[in-house]
């Protein structure tokens, strides 16, 4: 920063013109040394106002890497110690839907507005190496400690969970909830389970390429979801996953996610809490479920062997994404004397088109232009379309079920579509047509039309 | 072969503790890393005593040892040891900086300065001013410190070791003057500080700010900086001003035991300590214009280092402790003279 010679000279020189003219010699050197240091005065001053900035960025540098972290965003409010070693986030998600069951003339279903689904999450990590998770449910008036565990991240190849989580089977169970694209999961994930307790190792290989979950569960019935073992037979749960072009980054030619999961284990039900599994309509209406009046003769049990699998694939290129599953649940079932093996399967292929152009993902996508109406900024508009069937054995009628009042096949379609406002930000409508094989009195129950609209809020 | 083990199975297991025994063997031969947390001038005085204990320790043990360094205010490098920084060893500006990780980290035990040789201060060295060339503003002693337009040069004493010297050598000149006292020492240093325009955190940088951004008429400084900065940029350049009294520095130096001991490194840690302490680490020293304790190479070595009348922090402060707290602490009296500037 110090000035050059010539520089100097110029400077003095220039102050010198602006002296009077025609003073004695001795004057003119008195003038030109005064100036002179002026300059050197000038010129100090100068050097030390640009260090005191170097310091003060130095400070500025020192303090930010020294200082914890607070930050308020997208990923919700977040603490983070200066060496990162300790995290804890605060966030949640809301969702407020909207249910309507159309051309319901006998009146199956009820039109209704519903707080789905209300989490708070209290997350984080302590010690670098530990993680934890906290997340009650106030959704469908009843507050529920949803998931909580802990984690120790190991290894990349390695981590051991220990709570009450989502046990590593259903493709779209195991995505989030505030990434589906449509209102409510399709059927194969009525055919595993929601959330149970227990212990899980898992790890990736290769980047990522290669993932494996495997655990030990209380087990629970299909769609179930437990805090408590009512029987001491345990279920195992396993799950290997290939991301074969994740190495490759933005050059991948399409993001592809393959894989097969299942579980096996025993249940042993009782007349008060018989551990069956039920099936579910689009609509959240229950559509098949076992025998149950209170006595041993007339309920059907859980019993045995109960296993799952479901092979299960993703696919996104561009803004088109595909997932698809195929779940076959198998139960060990008895009523009185009588035992039987049922097999309950369901399938769906999912489409989905960002028209706005956003890249698709099985993870949150967030719009290329966020809301914003005074800028003209609308977000993105997604459509998404499904076709979907679930069943149960021919076995299951009528010894452990009712024909007349359980359906054995559900078959629907669906359209829907999305506006995303912002990451995790969006409001869906969708509606789905599905017909029943049996389920009356009187040949099949009537079809159902359900349109379900969501306000969905992440933070 | 299978019945022969069947038989007896000692070839096996005398196979396996042979076999054990040469991978403890090889354990042995791991190599090791030691980190050095240090102050702000010592860099080039432990690139050298870093080479040669390696090659030392090598030549002993066939071990291969790396030291990797830490440099900083001192009073900042004590802090992040505290704070977990995981030294092996510390050789910082002053013993009040290692009473601290003693007392507040409990990483050493509070005798630590007497498990070493010379209260584990293997060199020492004083306070002096820099000088630019021809020494225009005609500086000779402290008192022309505070005369109007001269600018001095002088780290922060909060976070420098270094600076806690300069400060306590100017208030001790002071005291020295004829009809001296607490209250005339006290109006001297306020009015040097009055003078510095910019207060780095540790000693190198306000030798930067003196020798490289060409701030300032006078540096205070380590002898051994100040050394160094004309041997590194000329005497052309700068020179030295021996004041008419200094203050004899005492850098020690001390194993962080719960560290070392942690790592499996204690015994390493306490040879690279006492090879200071050896004729050639001695040498190393003088070599980087640190005052050698050893008699026969601070003879070899006195025409470098002018000649001073030093006193010691114990004859006219009463120790470290009570220097600290007095002048240094939060509240001290380097914080009100500061805040009154």
């Amino acid at each position: 920063m110090s000035l050059p010679s010539a520089g100097r000279a110029v400077l003095v020189l220039a102050l010198l013109l602006g002296a009077p003219r025609g003073a004695p010699a001795q004057q003119d050197s008195t003038t030109r040394d005064s100036l002179s240091a002026r300059v050197d005065a000038l010129e100090q001053r100068l050097r030390v106002l640009t260090r005191l900035r170097e310091l003060e960025a130095d400070s500025a540098r020192e303090a930010a890497r020294t200082r914890p972290g607070v930050a308020a965003g997208a990923d919700g409010f977040v603490l983070r110690s200066a060496d990162g070693r300790w995290r804890l986030r605060v966030g949640g998600y809301f969702q407020a839907d909207g249910r309507f069951y159309l051309h319901d003339s006998l009146a199956l279903g009820i039109n209704s507005l519903i707080i789905r689904r209300a989490r708070p999450i209290v997350e984080g990590t302590v010690f670098q190496y530990f993680d934890f998770r906290i997340m009650p449910d106030f959704g469908n008036g009843q507050p529920t400690i949803y998931e909580a565990y802990l984690e120790a991240r190991l290894l990349p190849a390695l981590a051991i969970r220990a709570g009450k989580y989502k046990p590593p089977i259903g493709l779209e169970r195991l995505q989030s909830v505030t990434d589906v694209r449509f209102i409510e999961r399709g059927f194969p994930t009525n055919l595993v389970p929601n959330r149970d307790v227990g212990f899980q190792a898992s790890g990736e290989f290769g980047g990522g390429v290669l993932a494996y979950a495997v655990g030990v569960f209380n087990g629970v019935p299909d769609l179930g979801f437990g805090d408590v073992d009512a029987s001491d037979a345990k279920e195992v749960a396993g799950r290997l996953f290939a991301v074969p072009f994740i190495r490759r980054g933005r050059h991948a030619p399409f993001d592809l996610g393959v894989g097969v999961a299942g579980s096996i284990g025993n249940e042993r039900g009782t007349v008060a809490a018989p551990g069956t599994s039920a099936l579910r309509t689009p609509g959240q209406l229950t559509a098949f479920r076992y025998r149950s009046n209170g006595t041993v003769a007339g309920t059907t049990i859980e019993d045995g062997r109960r296993s799952r699998i479901e092979p299960q694939a993703y696919l996104y290129r561009g803004s088109f994404g595909l997932l698809a599953q195929y779940t076959v649940s198998r139960h060990t079932v008895r009523r009185d004397s009588a035992i039987a093996k049922i097999r309950h399967s369901g399938w769906q292929v999912a489409a989905s088109l960002f028209l706005t152009g956003e890249k698709a993902s099985f993870r949150s996508v967030t719009p290329k232009k966020l809301f914003d109406p005074r800028a003209g900024h609308w977000g993105a508009l997604e459509i998404a379309a499904r076709v979907q069937e679930t069943s149960v054995a021919d076995a299951a009628f009528p010894v452990f079920a009712d024909p007349g009042a359980s359906v054995q096949r559900i078959r629907a379609w669906g359209i829907g579509a999305n506006w995303h406002l912002a990451r995790g930000v969006k409001l869906m409508v969708d509606y789905e047509r599905a017909t029943f094989l049996k389920g009356a009195t009187a040949g099949n129950r009537p079809p159902e039309q359900f349109l379900a609209t969501r306000l969905q809020t992440v933070f | 072969m299978k019945d022969a083990l069947a038989r007896s199975p000692a070839p096996l297991l005398l196979t396996l503790a042979g076999g054990l025994l040469a991978a403890s063997a090889v354990g042995a031969q791991k190599p090791v890393t030691l980190l050095n947390v240090s102050y702000d001038p010592t860099r080039e005085l432990y690139q050298d005593v870093n080479q040669a204990f390696a090659a030392q320790w090598k030549a002993k043990t066939g071990q291969t040892v790396t030291v990797r360094m830490s440099h900083g205010g001192s009073g900042k490098q004590a802090r992040s040891v505290i704070d977990g920084l995981e030294a092996d060893v510390v050789t910082l500006a002053l013993a009040y900086d290692i009473d601290e990780i003693a007392a507040r980290g409990g990483l050493l035990p509070a005798n630590w300065q007497s498990r070493l040789p010379q209260n584990s201060t293997p060199y020492t060295s004083t306070i002096v001013l820099l000088v630019r060339k021809g020494n225009p503003k005609r500086i000779r002693d402290w008192g022309d410190l505070i005369r109007p337009g001269v600018s001095v040069i002088s780290a922060n004493p909060k976070t420098s070791g270094g600076a806690r010297w300069n400060y306590l050598a100017a208030w001790a000149w002071a005291l020295r003057q004829p009809g001296g006292d607490e209250a005339k020492a006290r109006a001297f240093v306020t009015s040097l500080y009055k003078n510095v325009p910019v207060l780095d955190a540790g000693a190198r940088g306000s030798t930067t700010t003196f020798v490289e951004r060409g701030i300032g008429d006078v540096l205070i400084a380590w002898e051994n900086e100040a050394l160094l900065a004309i041997r590194e940029l000329g005497p052309d350049k700068f020179e030295i001003v021996a004041p008419s009294l200094s203050i004899l520095a005492e850098p020690p130096v001390a194993v962080v035991d719960r560290v070392a001991k942690k790592r499996g490194t204690a015994a390493m840690a306490q040879a690279y300590l006492e090879f200071l302490y050896t004729p050639e680490g001695q040498e190393l020293a003088a070599k980087n214009y640190y005052r050698p304790r050893n008699t026969a190479v601070a003879a070899k070595y006195a025409s470098q280092f002018p000649k001073l009348t030093l006193i010691t922090i114990d004859q006219v402060f009463g120790g470290w402790a009570k220097a600290q707290r007095t002048h240094f602490a939060d509240g001290g009296v380097f914080d009100q003279i500061y805040a009154s500037r």
